[in-house]
């Protein structure tokens, strides 16, 4: 079901050079979750350079019930900013970007970890940065360094900041591309399948209109075991129709699972009305402010 | 209306309209159009002094309807508000009669198919506006409602 991707977060190997596109910080989180926490499981290195600062990187990670503490503590983990790494005063080249993978790639194997993934937010390019023309020589070289290492990389692109031709350029230097599995996207509804916690997002309006949608992406969800998380953060509004649908779902699951529904308090009314509050196998998360 | 009345929600009544109100919006819908009637009910339900908690009930109120006229109806609609001191009053019209060489409109029957069932569109409408009532007449199916500005 996914759009113009080859892969889910899920199905990486554990070497590959992958191109990720996301639309929004959210996705981006929650695809890198998924990432970290199948790598960590596994017992590889990870190694994650964002373009946030550390603290704001690790805790989002966390929120995403990654045990991000112990990881960091064991040395299974690390943040990176690009400055310093991938970067050097603003500005790059793509030799010594090689030659930090190529280091981080040996320090994992002395550290005596089986494997590495390393998770590269490719946003610094959007700014303007000396030597950003030799991103596709740094993707090639990519390429040519994870040929018969137990590496994989996975490089993140916001897909609405990098224009076209860029992206095409760029990714022709990856084994695949993976993207969030995406059931319905326009300008004012996003429906998409979430990895960690693992459910589904939905974002902006939704109504009856899109019920068939909905009924898909729940069903691809539930498949999956354990709790499924409804994320509707944000989310502006929701009909009755939808919301049903969402409960009614909940209600046909095993007892044992849960529903969890993240959602602004004017989500949550709706939800509330339907005595969403009251019911076994639903738990209503209302979000204030970030 | 005594404070009484006002203070407690009466479904299916109260719905008449007050003195001094004017027609703050007239806009026609269908399928495609529920979103931009959502923003402007909305800004207009904003504008006439509701909380942003009832603004949010009265959007989710006349999306019901609207959607009711599109799904059950005559596939498209109008719908109108009245912005008066106190209150913000609504009505959905479907249209009424589609197909019908006499003009017979909506038969009495017609408000049984609005389903009105627990948690469905007209029992969510009735829950919470301050007063629904929903007739079929000759010119269609009209769905009215009002959202008080106090409301204990």
């Amino acid at each position: 079901m996914a759009v113009g991707a080859d892969a889910q977060i899920t199905d990486l190997r554990a070497d590959g050079h992958a191109c990720l596109t996301f639309g929004e910080p959210d996705e981006l989180f929650d695809l890198t979750a998924a990432f970290v926490r199948d790598g960590l499981a596994c017992g590889l290195k990870v190694v994650w350079v964002s373009d946030s600062a550390p603290q704001r990187a690790t805790a989002e990670l966390a929120r995403r019930g990654i045990a991000v503490e112990s990881a960091l503590a064991a040395g299974q983990l690390t943040t990176e900013e690009c400055e310093g790494g991938l970067l050097s005063g603003q500005e790059f080249d793509a030799g010594r970007a090689m030659n930090w993978l190529i280091s981080q790639m040996a320090a994992g194997r002395r550290e005596g970890f089986p494997g590495l993934r390393v998770a590269v937010d490719m946003s610094w390019a959007l700014r303007p940065v000396t030597g950003v023309e030799q991103l596709p020589d740094f993707e090639e070289g990519v390429a040519a360094a994870l040929s018969g290492a137990a590496v994989s990389v996975l490089c993140q692109y916001d897909r609405e900041g990098f224009d076209p031709v860029t992206l095409a350029t760029v990714s022709a230097f990856h084994t695949l591309s993976v993207a969030a599995a995406t059931y319905h996207a326009d300008a004012v509804l996003r429906i998409c399948r979430q990895y960690a916690p693992p459910g589904i997002r939905l974002a902006g309006e939704i109504d009856y209109q899109h019920a068939e949608q909905l009924a898909l992406a729940l069903t691809e969800a539930i498949r999956l075991d354990g709790d499924i998380t409804v994320n509707m953060t944000a989310l502006t509004f929701i009909d009755g129709s939808c919301a049903r649908m969402i409960l009614n779902a909940a209600r046909g699951l095993d007892a044992s699972r849960t529903v969890v529904l993240h959602c602004r308090p004017g989500i949550a009314a709706t939800f509330g009305l339907l005595g969403a509050d009251h019911m076994a196998g639903v738990s209503l998360v209302v979000m204030h402010d970030r | 209306m005594t404070d009484d009345a006002r203070r407690r929600p009466r479904p299916g009544v109260g719905v008449a309209a007050d003195h001094g109100e004017s027609l703050a919006l007239d806009q026609a819908f269908d399928g495609d159009s529920l979103y931009a009637l959502r923003a402007a009910v909305a800004a207009h339900g904003s504008q006439a002094g509701l909380s942003e908690g009832r603004t949010r009930d009265l959007v989710l109120a006349v999306h019901e309807l609207a959607a009711n006229a599109v799904r059950h109806g005559a596939g498209q609609g109008r719908l109108r508000l009245w912005a008066a001191r106190d209150a913000v009053r609504c009505e959905v019209t479907d249209g009424g009669a589609t197909g019908k060489a006499d003009g017979a409109g909506a038969e009495p029957g017609e408000v049984a198919r609005w389903r009105a069932e627990p948690g469905h569109g007209l029992w969510l409408v009735r829950r919470i506006a301050d007063g629904a009532s929903v007739k079929s007449g000759p010119s269609g199916t009209v769905a009215a409602v009002i959202f008080r500005r106090v409301r204990s």
